[in-house]
């Protein structure tokens, strides 16, 4: 990733009548990035692409691409490509005159237009395929043809509308990590759309997450997991559970707290959140809970609670367990290795954290903790 | 057999004589039309193909005949090509007042033609328009611009409004995306449209009435030949011709309609 900025997003605004899809967004998008924007349907991430492609217009607010004001430029004229998430592949073309269709006006001979209609096929594994008919392509076929045909224009930015929605989920994980090689072999910046967070952690270098049209965060995905901005952030981005906690002290960047059921422990202070008051709101990720049926020594905090459920993910289990004085039961997930961890429905366990793991998430009254937990 | 017509059979009855009463007067014009005699009456007296050889033989029916097609063709073209555009906005865009316009297009349907075609000719003449083949083509494609309209908005429903989206993206104008993605995608609907609105136009009668003036159009001209008794096996053969061939173009939109739906069904998957 280069330090360039190839996309400026500056106080973007839209709005359908009185509904806000976009509000203040701000976002600036490097040269060879691979960035995501990921958030819950009807978020305003798909109408933020939309805008970049020149789809629609902004309500107010300025975009540039490499330096240059778009708001005069249509969509034809935009250094950007798309892929739809329903590949819009065009039924009564075959699969080279799908992929050279946009090549038509850019003044190449015939020979040069079929050699990097053939380039653009070679990329995504598809050469040979050149007279197939539309309708002949399996799906994971017609995404690739997709790809090809914008990436013959050799765009500056490629944009990315839930690319991997319409495949099977085995297809989706191996294309995840095909259109990530892809990406880093031709080095231009993809900005992909996904409401799938796992799609957006294991492809992107950035990833904005959005919801009601604001953007809450941009950041790297593991800095977006260590430190989320808010509960709403952290519960989109993997699993957490959220604990109310007191303050004791504050030093440099060290908090002193107390977990309600747990006990005091230090944690890191969370650069992007505000304390203004003792009550705090902190996060503690699933799998980052010691569980076990003796108490360990080597933990910060510990305590005693019941398995209140169980579900089974195959690679983790996952369990619910009750604690004296914590409001919610807390969720713990564990790696299914070799089976050496098999608790059942009223065991008695201990809960266990180191104080690395908790997530400061600021005051609680400034945050509506989310209810639901996210699955993992 | 559905449960209906189980626990009912006399409904099945009722719906096969329905059909025959409908159809039945129908299928006696090309019946008596290679009859011998010149009146309309059982027993047929004598098979001939007669009356069908003098057809060739009539001027001013042949004229009528050029007349008819001049005005299919113009009206088709014409209504098509209004539809076309309405449909697609229709399906592809929400705004102000576009229920109410619909609604309007589509009236034509429902009003009586007799009083569109009177108030017609009372406007033609009012703006200094004599009576033609030209404002028959008006009048007509009135008429069936609400028929182009339904048959092209079904092609649109079909028609992944991203298709036009990615030609735009790829540099195309949007003269260029209408031309290399919206028409070819749309064309089996486009010749649907056109072989209706042909057909609705070569067979009607009370506009063409109003407006033809001294041009007539195959149905006026056969109007006027019914009230002559001895012309009378000349018109069913004449009648039975155009039953035909009104068919023949329904079955053929039809076809191109259903190709029009299938192909895009395809590559949906």
């Amino acid at each position: 990733m280069t330090g360039n900025t190839i996309i400026e997003l500056i106080d973007v605004e839209k709005h359908f009548r009185s509904f806000v899809a976009l509000s203040n967004f701000s976002l600036d998008l490097k040269e060879g990035e691979f960035f995501s924007l990921v958030g819950p349907s009807g978020c305003g991430k798909t109408t933020a692409l939309r805008i970049i492609a020149g789809f629609q217009e902004p309500t107010s607010g300025v975009i540039r691409i490499g330096g240059q004001d778009m708001r005069a430029i249509p969509a034809n004229r935009r250094p950007t490509n798309m892929v739809f998430q329903s590949y819009a592949i065009f039924p009564h073309l075959n699969v080279a005159d799908n992929v050279g269709f946009g090549l038509a006006k850019s003044g190449l001979s015939r020979a040069e237009r079929k050699q990097r209609i053939g380039e653009a096929l070679e990329m995504v594994a598809l050469d040979g395929l050149q007279r197939r008919n539309a309708h002949e392509l399996s799906g994971g076929q017609r995404q690739r043809v997709a790809l090809a045909r914008a990436l013959v224009m050799r765009p500056k930015v490629l944009l990315l509308d839930e690319p991997l929605s319409a495949l099977d989920k085995n297809m989706r994980e191996s294309m995840q990590f095909e259109l990530r090689r892809l990406q880093q072999s031709i080095g231009i910046t993809f900005v992909m759309v996904t409401h799938d967070q796992y799609e957006a952690m294991t492809m992107s270098d950035r990833i904005g997450v959005m919801f009601d049209g604001r953007l809450e965060q941009v950041d790297a995905p593991s800095a977006l997991y260590a430190f989320p901005a808010n509960p709403k952030v952290a519960s989109f981005i993997g699993g957490m559970n959220f604990l109310p906690a007191t303050l004791l002290n504050e030093r440099n960047a060290t908090l002193s707290i107390e977990i309600a059921g747990l006990g005091s422990l230090d944690i890191g202070m969370n650069p992007g959140v505000t304390r203004h008051e003792r009550d705090l709101l902190v996060g503690l990720r699933p799998e980052q809970l010691y569980i076990g049926r003796d108490a360990p020594t080597d933990y910060d905090v510990t305590a005693q609670g019941t398995v209140t459920d169980i579900a089974f993910y195959g690679e983790s289990v996952r369990y619910h367990v009750q604690i004296n004085g914590v409001p919610e039961p807390v969720s713990v997930s564990v790696p299914n290795y070799f089976h050496t961890v098999d608790f059942k429905r009223g065991d008695a366990v201990w809960i266990a954290a180191q104080g690395a793991s908790v997530i400061d998430l600021g005051t609680r009254s400034d945050n509506e903790p989310t209810k639901q937990e996210r699955k993992v | 057999m559905t449960r209906l017509a189980r626990f009912a059979p006399g409904l099945r009855a009722y719906a096969v004589i329905y059909l025959l009463f409908l159809y039945l007067p129908v299928l006696l014009i090309p019946l008596f039309s290679f009859s011998e005699g010149t009146v309309v009456a059982f027993p047929i007296s004598g098979f001939t193909f007669k009356w069908y050889g003098q057809l060739a033989t009539q001027d001013t029916l042949l004229q009528s005949l050029v007349n008819s097609a001049i005005v299919g063709a113009g009206t088709a073209v014409l209504s098509t090509s209004l539809g076309l555009f309405a449909a697609r906005a229709y399906i592809r865009h929400d705004f102000p007042g576009r229920r109410a316009s619909e609604g309007l297009v589509m009236l034509p349907l429902v009003t009586p033609v007799i009083i569109v075609a009177s108030a017609m000719l009372a406007l033609f003449l009012l703006i200094g328009l004599r009576p033609s083949l030209l404002t028959v083509i008006l009048g007509h494609t009135f008429l069936t611009v609400p028929f182009a309209v339904s048959i092209l908005k079904s092609a649109f429903e079909e028609f992944d409004p991203s298709l036009e989206e990615a030609a735009y993206d790829l540099g195309e104008s949007v003269w260029g995306t209408f031309r290399r993605v919206t028409l070819p995608i749309v064309a089996p609907g486009i010749v649907s449209s056109l072989l209706v609105t042909f057909t609705v136009s070569f067979d009607e009668f009370v506009l063409a009435f109003f407006l033809s003036g001294d041009q007539p159009t195959l149905p006026v001209y056969i109007w006027s030949q019914i009230r002559f008794p001895a012309k009378l096996p000349n018109t069913l053969a004449l009648g039975s011709l155009l039953l035909g061939f009104s068919v023949l173009l329904l079955i053929a939109a039809e076809f191109f309609r259903r190709k029009s739906r299938n192909a895009i069904a395809k590559v949906k998957g």
